[in-house]
């Protein structure tokens, strides 16, 4: 039952090197071995996204991956948005709180970390697309329209912070 | 001292409300959006174990035996707990009417699948589960009581052998001459619907940390609570410990919805720390355990309805007949669920008379709870789908009908039939400016098109009251006693002129941190940014509830408002002390005590806080060095109820009026939004984006529940859903993206003129789908009368019918 592994990773831009067991969730790590709290686990069958994170630039299920999988990848959680040493939210986190894009807050980390991902391929999505983005995201409280106008906002700023 | 509550917003100190009213942004969010928040499974103590639940895979049987003995000796594991240790230390659980609770582990039987019957605690989550698959557990299966029918039945097996019947209760309520109006009615509309149960799933499940301190056999819980007090006193009862001994500690929630659950999982960990000498034992509820019988199950419902009518279309009468199904036991007060439509039972309609025969029944399905809205969401479906068939048969437009029934706005207050008292309103107001934001000719326009092409295209018009700000004097004929709910907060301005608001429940994401501040701080006459709002444990809260009944932002504004009062009063009197003058003489505005008649004489909050707190020897005699105030709101005027259950019980009505146009696809039967619109009239928008939020997030619920989201049960009890692949959460895609407008008719009674507002999109929206569903399969003459009205059971229908 405890085969023990050791992963080398670099998580939010630190770089960790760990022995885990090998039926340790990735999303058990992040949360509870590196203490990153933020990536919130919904349902732990692949379906809210609440665990969403980049692994190598693409958005993943954390709770779906084990930790001895991410070894030699490069994470990013919605820690590691946030500027380290100023505390100022990325835009997009910021397009989530103008727009009030949230209410409890849960499903939150994981519909900013699709974002991240969305807006990196296609910097000005349709609605449709960011329907389509989102799509695997569920949230309970908001009803989706406040957090489609903050990706539409985010998309905005981002867009018009690169051309200025 | 009397306290002023304004129940408008002019009436505050300041020449202008700079926060109140505005969309401003919350203070929650940053660290929501930073993902720094401690929800609790966020939280780890020194020496925490982590339990794990075996659950029953029966509905119905006798335990014969346990053996854990192995799992005990398995590395890593502390305690494991048994119905033998539940039954020498615990109580079932409080319940109303009192008596049909279950212990928090089975104890000599199971009475649903998922049902905790043994709990590990052990050094990891991993550990512990995989102690679980070590245990034996024996059963002689019982025949299962499936639905109502089974239960109702001469001889059925019992659910609560103790109880000697399956009912829980069964009452009937008469308000007015319902037999008369039915007897001189032109028209009997009638019947039967059912609605299947839904729930209330937040993404975060519940979850706690508890910790028993056994030298001084106190208990202290962390976790995802909803309403603390409420759950301290209830361990208390069932833990058999004094209630000063249990101290709550509320985290913020990643939603609730009423359905959180919390007792079972409370007491287990409880125990299990207890019993493993008193280390913190947490406890996440998965989701799968949160599916088979977590605190989020609601509405189980069949109804049989009558709706007496003259030609004219006046509605006259309303009978409703319910049964509803419980699951096992009255433990999550679902029963409360099915008293709450007593709080506007005859919507918006000048309906004279009505009745309502009520049977709540056990069965070996899981225990219902409340879900946001608590009732009205299936009543509402009832009685708007029958307004529309009286429309059809009338020959009358849908919202023709509803206007020609709307109580009028000289008519307010209005009290209903059924005993509650309306505040205000004008509902044709709304009809009209939904009718307009909607275009409802161009939409009756494209519907005759699409079916001239043959396109099933429906439209509905649903008109809605939510009851706001709950009292628990609706729910004295189900058994649950007493008039008026406390919320209790403590405003304190410090030395520096920042304000703490401390108040007694946590985040459960409606923002209401933030309405806090923006009260508080327009009252003071301070910047938002210098309040901090902050949770008390419950040893140290004041009395309070917390969320709940379309309540806490109104409830929490009363509360502000009259500790701001008190602090007002005290704040005069210090500086009418140093300005040698009267305390009338003083005023507070804009942030300032200043002499009424020479407003550059004055102090800031600030000025005075530092003198209350460092110069003891400018203080007024009696005047404590403390400027701090407390005060616990409760509704005003409320009453108990007579004999019908009658009484002032839901301060504030606030309408909505939703229009949306759908299409069926014949193929599949799959329901397509096409449009979405809704008009709503909640008084004081205190925070807009909090109340649109509200709006959209309890359309989207209703859509889930209208359309797509079903806890499907086998005949013989077994769940047919334990996953989100199953339960179909609404996403992105199925959520239409609606058009709103309002109106603000402030009540006259509430502090602000705000009324409760978190619950009415969820009584509408399913209500409205259906209408609109049965308006599209009119012209086949078909009809939809269960939900959800998913695919599968519109396609059935079509294709029964060809
Ligand atoms: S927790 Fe990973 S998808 Fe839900
Ligand atoms: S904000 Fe609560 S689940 Fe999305």
């Amino acid at each position: 039952m405890s085969t023990r592994q050791t992963i080398r990773l670099t998580v939010n831009g630190k770089s960790y090197e760990r022995e885990v067991e090998a039926r340790l969730t990735l999303a058990d790590f992040l949360r509870h071995e590196l203490h990153l709290g933020g990536t919130h686990v919904g349902c732990e069958h692949g379906i809210c996204g609440a665990c969403t994170i980049l692994i190598d630039g693409r958005s993943a299920r954390a709770c779906l991956t084990l930790a001895v999988q991410a070894d030699g990848a490069d994470i990013i959680t919605v820690e590691g948005l946030r500027n380290r040493e100023t505390g100022q939210l990325h835009p997009i986190q910021q397009a989530f709180v103008d727009a009030h894009g949230l209410q409890c807050g849960f499903c939150t980390p994981g519909f900013i970390m699709t974002t991240l991902e969305l807006l990196g391929e296609n910097p000005d999505p349709s609605d449709e697309e960011i329907k389509e983005a989102l799509g695997g995201n569920l949230c309970r409280c908001t009803g989706y329209q406040s957090i489609l106008d903050s990706v539409r906002l985010a998309a905005r700023r981002l867009q018009s912070a690169s051309a200025a | 001292m009397a306290f002023d509550i304004p129940t408008r917003s002019d009436q505050l100190p300041t020449d202008a409300p700079r926060f109140i009213g505005k969309a401003v942004n919350r203070i929650e969010d940053p660290a929501l959006v930073s993902g720094t928040v401690e929800f609790i499974d966020n939280l780890s103590l020194p020496g925490m174990l982590h339990c794990a639940i075996l659950r029953s895979p029966h509905p119905h049987a006798r335990i014969t035996g346990i053996d854990a003995s192995t799992a005990l000796a398995l590395p890593g594991v502390e305690a494991v707990l048994t119905g033998d240790d539940v039954a020498r230390w615990c109580d079932p659980c409080f319940t109303a009417p009192e008596g049909w609770g279950n212990t928090c582990l089975a104890v000599g039987k199971v009475r649903f699948v998922g049902e905790p019957v043994v709990a590990v605690a052990a050094s990891s989550r991993y550990i512990a589960e995989d102690a679980l698959e070590l245990i034996q557990v024996c059963y002689e299966l019982l025949a299962p009581v499936a639905n109502p029918d089974a239960a109702m039945a001469p001889g059925a097996p019992l659910v609560f052998e103790n109880r000697g019947t399956n009912v829980i209760q069964s009452r009937t309520y008469t308000w007015g001459e319902v037999d008369r109006i039915f007897a001189d009615a032109d028209r009997i509309v009638s019947r039967q619907f059912r609605w299947n149960r839904v729930g209330a799933n937040p993404t975060e499940t519940f979850g706690c940390i508890c910790q028993w301190d056994l030298a001084d056999n106190s208990l202290t819980c962390r976790g995802a609570y909803q309403t603390p007090r409420f759950m301290a006193i209830g361990r208390a009862a069932s833990l058999r410990l004094p209630a000063n001994k249990v101290r709550i500690i509320s985290h913020a929630q990643g939603g609730g919805f009423g359905g959180k659950g919390g007792p079972r999982g409370t007491d287990i960990a409880a125990l299990l720390s207890r019993k493993s000498g008193g280390r913190p034992v947490k406890y996440i509820e998965d989701r799968m355990e949160y599916l088979l019988a977590g605190g989020g199950q609601s509405w189980d419902r069949y109804y049989d309805a009558a709706l007496a009518v003259k030609a004219d279309g006046t509605v006259t009468g309303f009978k409703v007949r319910l049964v509803d199904d419980q699951g096992a036991g009255a433990e999550g007060y679902g029963t409360i669920s099915a008293a709450k439509p007593l709080a506007a039972f005859t919507g918006n309609y000048r309906i004279e008379a009505a009745f309502y025969d009520l049977t709540l029944v056990a069965t070996n399905r899981a225990p219902t709870y409340p879900y946001r809205g608590y009732g009205p969401p299936p009543h509402n479906l009832v009685l708007e789908s029958l307004m529309d068939v009286a429309a059809r048969e009338l020959a009358l437009d849908p919202a023709e009908l509803r206007r020609r029934n709307y109580i009028r706005p000289d008519e307010f207050p209005y009290t209903v039939p059924s005993g509650n008292e309306y505040d205000s309103g004008n509902y044709a107001a709304v009809l009209d400016r939904v009718l307009e934001l909607a275009d409802y000719r161009a939409l009756r326009e494209t519907q005759a098109q699409a079916r001239a092409e043959g396109r099933l295209v429906g439209i509905g018009v649903v008109s809605t009251v939510e009851p706001g700000v709950f009292d628990w004097n609706a729910y004295a004929t189900v058994g649950v006693p007493g008039v008026g709910v406390p919320e209790g907060v403590k405003v304190a301005v410090d030395v520096f002129g920042n304000v703490t608001v401390a108040v007694g429940f946590n985040l459960q994401g409606q923002g209401q941190f933030t309405v806090a501040a923006q009260v508080v701080a327009d009252y003071l006459g301070v910047d938002m940014n210098s309040v901090k709002v902050t949770t008390a444990s419950t040893d140290v809260a004041l009395p309070h509830f917390g969320q709940g009944g379309s309540r806490l932002g109104v409830a929490v504004t009363g509360a502000i408002l009259g500790a701001c009062d008190k602090l007002r009063q005290t704040f005069c009197r210090v500086v009418a002390h140093v300005m040698h003058a009267e305390p009338g003489q003083i005023e507070l505005f804009n942030g300032r005590l200043q002499m009424k008649h020479a407003p550059e004489h004055g102090m800031s909050i600030a000025e005075v806080a530092g003198l209350m707190l460092s110069r003891s020897d400018l203080l007024p005699p009696g005047v404590e060095p403390c400027p701090e105030a407390s005060f616990v709101w409760v509704s005003p005027n409320r009453n108990q109820p007579d004999d019908q259950g009658r009484c002032r019980s839901y301060l504030t009505a606030a309408n909505a009026t939703h229009v949306v146009q759908v299409e069926i696809d014949r193929c599949t039967g799959q329901v397509k939004i096409l449009g979405y619109y809704i008009v709503d009239d909640c008084g004081t928008r205190l925070n807009p984006a909090n109340v649109e939020g509200q709006l959209q997030g309890g359309v989207a619920q209703g859509v889930g529940a209208g359309l797509y989201e079903e806890y499907v049960y086998d005949p013989q009890c077994q769940p047919l859903v334990s996953t989100f692949v199953d339960y179909l959460v609404p996403t992105i895609h199925e959520v239409p993206m609606t058009v709103k407008d309002h109106l603000v008719t402030p009540s006259p009674v509430a502090p602000l003129g705000a009324k409760g507002c978190g619950e009415g999109a969820i009584h509408t929206t399913p209500a409205a789908l259906l209408c609109a569903i049965n308006d599209a399969l009119a012209p086949l003459g078909l009809e939809c009368r269960e939900t959800p009205a998913s695919p599968q059971r519109l396609w059935k229908l079509l294709h029964e019918q060809a």
